[in-house]
């Protein structure tokens, strides 16, 4: 590889540099809105009004974030966005450590301990994680009113937990199936039950997995919006649901700044996940397709 | 009765019928082999034995103990598997720990049979590191060193040296013999390689779809295969199978064999009464290569070797021997030679031929005419 990069050719060249280029170009594009929303977020509303969309702030002023935080109205509430960012995370963790615990041990029985239909199970499963969000609405606000469950957050818990399921299940049966047999026939001899084997040696060796469901359900149940909107209420709202009544409450000047500052602060914990996790991420999904 | 029984044991799975009915009986400290083609049954076969797999009907009993509803836990076996299967997030010492914890043996009664099973493999060095630090003759001396720190009735081998190269696969099952002779235990090992099967069994089960179709010790399968399909199966090369009409001469069977120009009678050994039932029938005559070879490398005490000419067709120098192969009744056949008598393709050669070895078999029934 090295020697041919020696001998490259001047049109080898020029092409490396286009494509460098063209990458760069759509770099800049993606990044663009981040751009304009952070540099928003810290300018002053008369500058917003008078200059233009993408300058830097003249001067760097956090007056918008303290309001998103603390005090910008989301309808007729006006405590900003910190109680709906502390609900999103009592939501948030109970349902992805759930779904992903849950997930983990679906995928160890339906690669390890086969029965009679597990794989038409797993099929059905499947077909799970083809519905659309809407599709599961109705039926699940029946069941929601059926269980007489009041609290939202505990609502919401379920709903995520369940909608997660399928995913977290696929991720950890396509990872099982890849681990030999033998290391749970191994196990058995030795003794070991069906939760030790698990919890020993199953779970310890699924840490690049454990990430990917735990990145992919933050990420889905943080996001959420639509099952926020319908299944939860009042000051139970994830913060999703906050934003958008931040940004559509209509009384006075529309305070770009506060919007832009609350829709970063309700972007953030993906981003840092993202950021802390990407690696394993790609690592995990990628596992098992490669040997070694 | 015996170590280990296996008593008209089945297997289905619906329709399919996987193993047979199949009977074996080895005594403490034998070395049982398994040994087949891919799909034989051997390997459920030895599930079944461990327990990981539910027997149809049949029975079987470790030292004279029906295990058929025991789970493996309870059946005083250890298995060394062809993967390993070590447990990747644990040490080496870890992973011959973790059946000793669960049987809650003592720490430091535990901690005695690391050591001496650490010391037994020569795995001291190798303690603390995890299975993916370790090459593939190690893994699988950890693996061992798992199941001899059971110290169980009886072991269960699952083709545990076909994931190493040539070499490393030689070395290790002379020292699974070793093993074998200094703690005397009884095994069962599970093999679709000949040679192991040879070199380690004490005992030999050759299997086919679901059969036992020999069971017995190396040389018996070696010197008398029950049918074609043993006599092929063991062997390297393999025995020849040559079409004949069979003859009877006073006493003796004879047969003819035409090396493409001249027809040649061979005088085998004294006819048997099964043998007789076939004179002037179609049988096939089985013929180790070692067991045609050149006069000189021929053994001289032997008295009433039969020779007879035929053509070199090609020569494989293996080193010590050279394979030389003929044509005799229309069938390519192979013959052991001296390399300095081998000859060249096209050249006529003398080859002789031991009668007392020479075996007879039942085209249609595929079973040796005793």
């Amino acid at each position: 590889m090295a020697e041919l990069a020696y001998h490259q050719t001047t049109g080898a060249k020029v092409a490396r540099y286009v494509i460098y280029a063209v990458l760069i170009a759509m770099v800049l594009f993606y990044l663009a809105p981040l751009f304009v929303m952070l540099s928003t977020s810290f300018k002053s509303l008369d500058e917003i009004r008078t200059g233009n969309l993408l300058s830097l702030p003249s001067s760097i002023s956090f007056d918008a974030w303290r309001a998103a935080w603390s005090s910008a109205c989301t309808g007729i509430e006006c405590g900003g966005m910190a109680p709906y960012f502390s609900n999103s995370l009592k939501m948030m963790i109970p349902a992805v450590l759930i779904s992903t615990l849950v997930g983990a041990f679906n995928g160890y029985i339906l690669s390890m301990w086969r029965f009679k239909g597990s794989d038409t199970f797993f099929l059905l499963l499947l077909i799970g994680t083809f519905l659309p969000f809407q599709v599961i609405i109705l039926p699940m606000a029946q069941v929601l009113g059926m269980l007489e469950i009041e609290d939202s957050t505990t609502r919401l818990i379920l709903v995520h937990v369940i909608y997660g399921l399928q995913f977290t299940t696929l991720f950890f049966r396509n990872y099982y199936v890849t681990v030999p047999g033998e290391l749970v026939s191994a196990a058995r001899i030795d003794g070991a039950g069906f939760f030790r084997i698990f919890f020993k040696i199953l779970l310890p060796i699924s840490i690049p997995t454990i990430m990917v469901c735990l990145i992919w359900q933050t990420t889905q149940i943080w996001n959420d919006f639509l099952f926020g909107v319908i299944f939860s209420s009042g000051d139970g709202q994830p913060i999703t649901v906050a934003l958008n009544n931040l940004v559509n409450t209509s009384t006075g000047v529309k305070q770009y700044n506060v919007d832009m500052a609350a829709a970063i602060i309700a972007a953030l914990p993906t981003l840092i996940v993202y950021a802390i996790g990407g690696k394993y991420f790609v690592r995990g999904l990628t596992a098992g397709a490669v040997k070694g | 009765m015996g170590a280990l029984s296996i008593r008209n044991v089945k297997k289905s799975y619906g329709d399919t019928h996987i193993l047979k009915g199949i009977d074996l009986e080895i005594d403490k400290g034998q070395f049982l082999i398994l040994v087949g083609p891919s799909g034989c049954g051997k390997s459920t076969l030895l599930n079944m034995i461990a327990g990981l797999d539910d027997i149809s009907s049949g029975e079987i009993a470790i030292a004279d103990r029906v295990v058929n509803k025991l789970s493996p836990k309870d059946r005083d076996i250890a298995m060394v598997f062809q993967s390993y299967a070590l447990y990747p997030n644990m040490s080496v010492k870890k992973n011959i720990a973790f059946g000793l914890e669960i049987r809650k043996v003592p720490k430091a009664e535990q901690e005695e049979i690391i050591a001496r099973v650490a010391k037994t493999l020569q795995i001291e060095h190798l303690l603390d590191r995890k299975p993916s630090q370790l090459s593939g003759g190690q893994r699988q001396r950890v693996a061992m060193g798992r199941a001899l720190a059971r110290n169980p009735t009886l072991f269960l081998f699952d083709e545990p040296l076909s994931n190493l190269d040539a070499k490393l696969r030689v070395e290790m099952r002379t020292e699974i013999k070793l093993l074998h002779q200094r703690l005397g235990t009884t095994i069962v090992y599970v093999t679709h390689d000949q040679i192991e099967a040879m070199t380690l069994g004490d005992r030999i089960a050759v299997m086919k779809d679901g059969e036992v179709k020999q069971f017995g010790s190396p040389q018996e399968i070696y010197d008398t295969p029950a049918n074609l399909y043993v006599a092929g199966f063991i062997g390297s090369p393999a025995m020849n199978f040559i079409p004949v009409q069979l003859g009877e001469e006073g006493g003796h069977a004879v047969v003819v064999l035409d090396n493409g120009s001249t027809p040649q009678s061979v005088r085998l050994g004294p006819i048997s009464e099964a043998q007789r039932a076939f004179v002037g029938k179609q049988v096939i005559l089985g013929v180790r290569p070692e067991q045609l070879t050149d006069p000189e490398s021929a053994h001289s005490d032997r008295t009433n070797l039969q020779s007879l000419q035929a053509t070199v067709a090609i020569t494989e120098p293996t080193g010590p021997d050279t394979l030389v192969t003929v044509t005799l009744n229309g069938v390519k056949t192979v013959a052991r030679c001296h390399p300095r008598a081998a000859g060249h393709p096209g050249q006529a050669v003398t080859l002789v031929l031991d009668p007392t070895k020479a075996l007879l078999f039942d085209p249609a029934s595929e079973k040796r005419l005793a």
